[in-house]
């Protein structure tokens, strides 16, 4: 198989991903990509390691609040439940 | 024959806009943001394919995902195509890849959405300023 038909392969096939817990890791790169275009349009100047420290930031923020979220979910289900 | 200024700049701001929809960035680029332009097109163009490679281009489906789709035309004309194409029905996908695909090719749209009204927002501020000065 040469390489393209394996490039134009991988686009038009869906990948086997199943519905385990593991598969909310597919969250990290679109977190990730959302706060890299969004300081992109935010920060005045760009400037590699301000950039990178405000990335890291607003990714770290995200992704803290939402494990803030789904603890309060957790623990709200578990009340109502038991 | 000269256009008034203010026909100028809604033109302007139209190529801006415009461009940045055609290719993420563009708008920024023209703008001198090069650093900027490279990041958004690098960020939403990688994001756009991890949609695909993870849900195929079966993800673009303008018919029975229309919210979805309205999304994923953001990022670019292109997308139309790819619509037309999986309109046939010949690339079917369901359950996990389809909602992770779905979600990150409509989430690339909406940052390049993002990108777009910032672009022209910045060219706005600047035919402001020129004027102003």
């Amino acid at each position: 198989m040469s390489a393209v038909t394996f490039l134009i392969a991988t686009f038009t096939s869906p990948e086997n991903i199943s519905t385990n817990p593991q598969s909310i890791l597919w969250l990290l790169p679109l977190v990730a990509s959302i706060a890299v275009v969004y300081k992109a349009t935010k920060v005045p100047t760009i400037k590699l390691g301000s950039f990178l420290k405000e990335t890291v930031l607003l990714f770290g923020s995200i992704i803290v609040f939402m494990i803030v979220i789904a603890l309060f979910l957790c623990t709200l289900a578990w009340l109502i439940t038991e | 024959m000269i256009k008034p200024p203010k026909q100028n700049q809604i033109l302007f701001l139209l190529t801006v806009g415009l461009l940045a929809w055609f290719v993420p960035g563009a708008g920024h680029f023209i703008l001198n943001e090069k650093k900027r332009a490279i990041i958004i097109f690098a960020a939403i163009v990688i994001t756009f394919c991890a949609g695909l490679y993870a849900g195929s281009i079966g993800v673009i489906d303008g018919v029975n995902a229309k919210p979805w789709y309205v999304a994923q035309i953001m990022n670019s004309p292109i997308v139309a195509v790819l619509g037309r194409l999986t309109a046939t029905g010949n690339y079917p996908v369901y359950g996990r890849p389809n909602e992770i695909g779905q979600i990150y090719t409509s989430i690339a749209g909406l940052l390049n959405l993002l990108c777009i009204v910032n672009a022209v927002y910045i060219a706005h501020l600047r035919r402001t300023q020129a004027v102003e000065d």
